[in-house]
């Protein structure tokens, strides 16, 4: 009770203060215009700051109804996503099945990778088509990008390729569309770097030309962009050593096309009858 | 000599309204002992007794004193509604049994320090009430200093006035 004897008159006391401030205030405003501008414009400023606090308080008080619709129409997004992943699936395997096709020499087979080791000089990559498929040994492996590896080995439904990225592989490779041949090989270092290697000095080339397949090799057919030239070295005077950027990244690697040279068995023959007549 | 504080409030007003209309000292200078006057109210007005002496002063200097209506009244009631706490704060609680404050009693430094309290409150409200954002913010201040120091020194004499060492209550 003595709290509410203080109380009391305390609050009537600001109400006065208020209701006096509020008859000054007025008899300003409707007397002079300066003075009338002057508090319209500070209640205006007044009114709008509580407006915005109030609407900021009710924001925050409706903001766990708001996550619940976000969280329901995430719900639906998500959904909405692996229905279009699983119909881009399905629409892939089945252009996969839809089989070999056959273009100027070179059969064409689509694949996925099962599995690829990256963390060593020797990576190997394992694909889902063997030999029941039509895969054969010392096919390429490629994609839009470029060479991905050689077809080593073939059971009935994988396949095992060396990956570009082995110190074993070398691709014959172009530099420009008329430019020299040369070994294209992994620099063994770097996800997407290769090197140029034993270029002759006559050559002439720019950073940024891009280096195509030759077709000399039997395993990829010719000109397959496979990346640009950056620097390059004189090696003993005679022949350059060009760092190549790679189109393709390896670590995002999942489908690709295993490409086998229809006339791989003649060459090989031809080959041989060569070293022989030689011989 | 003792004095009738009511007589003395009422001549003060006078006083006031004599300083607006003939005594216009310069641009930066706005002389008033208003808030002086508020300040010496006695201690046993209470804040609504305070507000309503304040409001009718405020508004007789107003309107006879040719200036904005409402202006002084506007400036005036926060003196009156901070008055005792103020007095609480620099005083202490033994003004409120000794009927209150006297430069003699409290001494000239705790007197000025309220007389400034109260003054710095009200020219603020006053000078932009007054200027309604219209003058220059140099020149608001300077205005404040200027008058802030003449409404002080004028303020002294209005507390040895009002003091109850000279008052007959």
């Amino acid at each position: 009770m003595p709290r509410d004897r203080k109380v009391i008159p305390v609050l009537l006391s600001i109400a006065i203060f208020i209701l006096l401030e509020i008859v000054s205030l007025h008899m300003m405003s409707n007397r002079k215009d300066l003075q009338r501008l002057w508090i319209t414009k500070a209640s205006h400023g007044f009114m709008a700051l509580t407006w915005g606090t109030s609407q900021s308080i009710a924001h925050y008080f409706q903001l766990g109804k708001e996550n619940r619709q976000l969280a329901m129409e995430n719900l639906d997004l998500q959904k909405a996503l692996q229905h279009v992943k699983a119909e881009e699936r399905a629409w892939l395997l089945d252009s996969m099945k839809a089989g070999m096709k056959t273009v100027a020499g070179y059969t064409y087979i689509p694949a996925e990778i099962v599995k690829i080791s990256s963390n060593s000089q020797h990576n190997y990559l394992i694909i889902n088509k063997g030999s029941e498929d039509g895969v054969r040994p010392n096919s390429g492996i490629m994609t839009s990008c470029g060479a991905i590896g050689i077809i080593d080995a073939v059971d009935r439904h994988y396949s095992y390729g060396l990956s570009f990225r082995n110190a074993d592989v070398t691709v014959s490779a172009r530099l420009g569309m008329e430019g020299a041949v040369a070994p294209l090989s992994w620099d063994g270092r770097s996800t997407n770097g290769a090197i140029l290697k034993e270029v002759p000095l006559q050559y002439k080339f720019s950073p940024g030309d891009t280096v195509w397949t030759s077709g000399w090799s039997a395993f990829f057919p010719p000109d397959v962009p496979l990346g640009t030239v950056g620097e390059s070295k004189i090696i003993n005077g005679s022949t350059n050593n060009i760092n190549v950027s790679l189109f393709q990244d390896f670590t995002a690697l999942r489908y690709v096309t295993i490409v086998s040279n229809d006339g791989l068995a003649e060459i090989k023959e031809l080959e041989s009858g060569g070293e022989g007549l030689t011989e | 000599m003792r004095r009738n504080f009511t007589l003395a409030y009422l001549i003060l007003v006078a006083v006031q309204i004599l300083i607006c209309n003939y005594f216009h000292v310069s641009h930066y200078v706005m002389l008033s002992i208003l808030p002086a006057m508020i300040l010496c109210l006695p201690p046993k007005c209470g804040p609504t007794v305070s507000l309503l002496i304040a409001f009718a002063t405020g508004l007789a200097v107003d309107f006879l004193a040719d200036g904005v209506p409402g202006l002084n009244a506007m400036a005036l009631l926060p003196v009156a509604m901070l008055r005792l706490p103020v007095i609480r704060f620099v005083f202490g609680e033994d003004v409120f049994e000794s009927g209150g404050f006297s430069l003699r009693r409290n001494g000239i430094l705790k007197v000025s320090f309220a007389i400034i309290l109260v003054l710095a409150l009200f020219l603020i409200l006053y000078i932009l009430a007054d200027g309604a954002g219209t003058r220059p913010f140099w020149f608001n201040i300077s205005r404040f200093g200027a008058s802030l120091l003449a409404g002080y020194l004028l303020s002294l004499l209005i507390v040895d006035i009002l003091s109850p060492d000279n008052r007959d209550l």
